[in-house]
């Protein structure tokens, strides 16, 4: 057995995968965290096939190369986003609406695209990645991705916090409610395309959104539920690494998913706020409210 | 008394639809003001445009002592997520928020305020408590710990007793009564008529394409209330069966 992790570890490719993965996580599990909590969770899987034509058209004119990634992604992915916003804001779509019908479009875009232009890329490797063969570029990209994400992190983590438990309060609080709003996109859709190339943008969300459901399953607090995403998301990167290379044959990005979605169903299980706790009893605390003694009359 | 904010000619409402015309008002410090009206009449509308979330379609706003850096708000509890993984204390402390520093905590001076509050809006003993296990009422009086944590010299309240029990209501209802002690503002927004005789001594009646503002006992008329869509004939003269008003100048 030891022998096997010894042979594993000795292959170049797979310690740049442990590596990238690792700090993938480190950027991917407060975004994901974020998402699940502000109820974007499905959004952020639109915004995964938005970036889609942008990558594609990106690829097409300027060849694979992490510039014309970057460039095309955050073009395509902030156009339909902010897209999004402004049809949610003056039409009768609400935003979930507004943002599935765009994604959809850039999605029969992208791939009407790449398939015209005959590209050299299979489309499998857009859409699912290739951790094994990750080049210093993309190491590059996904450790400045992480540097911006941590960054922003450290500056927005409270306003985001008000604006996603109470978002009328926040707005009352401050002149410009939509700079956290559209940070937090930017850095979305970054980190959508610091992933792409390890995991394809169908499996980036699974990374993004399994490790923060189940760290619900856990954690009553901010902090707790951050902690133990991240914790979620690195154990499934390197135990779905493992696998995919214990076992032959079987593509990376799907195997760290699955382990995530094993972390997820045993946490539904066993979690004190899912299946093994109770949402509901707490209640309880309605039937029996403090009583309230006012100071003049308490005695000590 | 000290004007906090004064209203000048206010037309509100969306560019289809005129909710009322050329409204002024100043609001004194120590005033409660009740904003009545039936749905869609622009209550919480009005609120918006306080707080500068909503631009009025005409009008002026002018603070006499400044814009204050906080308004006091509670919006509708609709409009709040009752599953995020927060802590009764720390929701409290948001009310303080802009003593934080970027990375650090709340002093020891804040840390005891927060604690303050929470004892007064009789939710201490849950304050390490995750929301999902707090009742609609406890929540609601977390929220008004929040607002006292603000201390701001205008607080506005959206249909804060909308889904509180009685003896709630009441224990909130003494903590507006403080805060018109010390000579805040407050504009409660309610669809029930109770809190109003007892608690608020100037109503702003909405409705009907028109506003009246005046001291309670002038605004609250079985003719006014009927002519703003608040009641209906038939309702007024139930409610003031007695006498005309009696209701009223009983409380007032």
């Amino acid at each position: 057995m030891l022998e096997l992790f010894a042979e594993m570890w000795s292959f170049a490719f797979m310690r740049r995968a442990f590596v990238a993965t690792t700090v993938l996580s480190i950027s991917i599990a407060p975004v994901g965290a974020f998402l699940v909590l502000r109820r974007l969770s499905l959004a952020g899987e639109a915004m995964a096939h938005a970036v889609t034509p942008g990558i594609v058209i990106g690829f097409v004119m300027a060849g694979m190369s992490v510039a014309s990634l970057l460039a095309g992604g955050l073009i395509a992915g902030i156009g339909v986003a902010s897209l999004a916003a402004l049809l949610a804001r003056r039409t009768i779509l609400r935003s979930d609406a507004s943002l599935a019908s765009l994604y959809l479009i850039a999605l029969a875009a992208g791939i009407f695209i790449l398939s015209a232009a005959g590209s050299a890329v299979p489309l499998q490797s857009f859409l699912f990645g290739s951790i094994l063969g990750i080049d210093d570029p993309s190491m590059l990209l996904l450790g400045g991705v992480a540097t911006v994400t941590l960054a922003s992190f450290a500056v927005l983590l409270r306003p985001l916090i008000v604006s996603t438990c109470d978002p009328v309060f926040f707005e009352s609080q401050t002149r410009r409610p939509w700079v956290v709003e559209q940070g937090f996109m930017l850095l979305l859709v970054l980190n959508l395309l610091a992933a792409f190339k390890t995991l394809g943008t169908l499996m980036a969300v699974g990374l993004m959104i399994l490790p923060a459901t189940a760290a619900r399953y856990w954690a009553s607090t901010i902090t707790g539920q951050l902690a133990v995403g991240f914790a979620f998301a690195l154990s499934s990167c390197w135990i779905g690494l493992t696998l995919s290379y214990l076992l032959p044959e079987t593509p990376s990005g799907p195997a760290i998913v699955l382990v995530a979605g094993c972390l997820f169903l045993i946490s539904l299980l066993f979690g004190p706020l899912g299946f093994g706790g109770s949402l509901r009893s707490p209640s309880g605390a309605e039937a029996s409210p403090v009583p309230w003694i006012p100071p003049e009359r308490r005695t000590p | 008394m000290s004007v906090i904010l004064r209203i000048r000619d206010l037309t509100l409402g969306y560019p289809n639809l005129t909710l009322f015309r050329r409204l002024s008002i100043e609001i004194e410090a120590g005033t409660t003001l009740a904003v009545l009206g039936a749905n869609g009449s622009g209550k919480s509308t009005f609120v918006k445009v306080l707080l500068g979330l909503i631009p009025p379609l005409s009008g002026q706003l002018t603070w006499p002592k400044g814009r204050p850096h906080e308004i006091g708000y509670l919006a509708q509890m609709t409009e709040f997520d009752r599953r995020f993984p927060i802590r009764v204390r720390d929701l409290v402390s948001m009310g303080a928020w802009r003593g934080f520093g970027l990375w650090s905590g709340l002093d020891r001076a804040s840390r005891a305020r927060v604690a303050a509050a929470l004892d007064e809006a009789g939710v201490l003993p849950l304050a390490e408590r995750p929301l999902h296990m707090l009742s609609g009422g406890q929540l609601q009086r977390a929220l008004f710990a929040r607002v006292m944590l603000q201390d701001a010299p205008l607080i506005l309240l959206d249909e804060p007793f909308a889904a509180v029990d009685q003896s709630t209501e009441e224990h909130l209802l003494s903590i507006m009564a403080r805060w018109r002690r010390e000579g805040r503002a407050v504009g409660l927004v309610v669809h029930d008529l109770s809190p109003v005789l007892d608690h608020c001594n100037q109503v702003l009646l909405l409705g009907g394409g028109a506003a009246t503002h005046g001291a309670t006992e002038s605004v609250l008329t079985p003719e006014r209330l009927v002519a703003h869509g608040y009641l209906s004939k038939s309702q007024a003269a139930w409610m003031f069966r007695d006498s005309a008003a009696s209701a009223v100048s009983r409380c007032a």
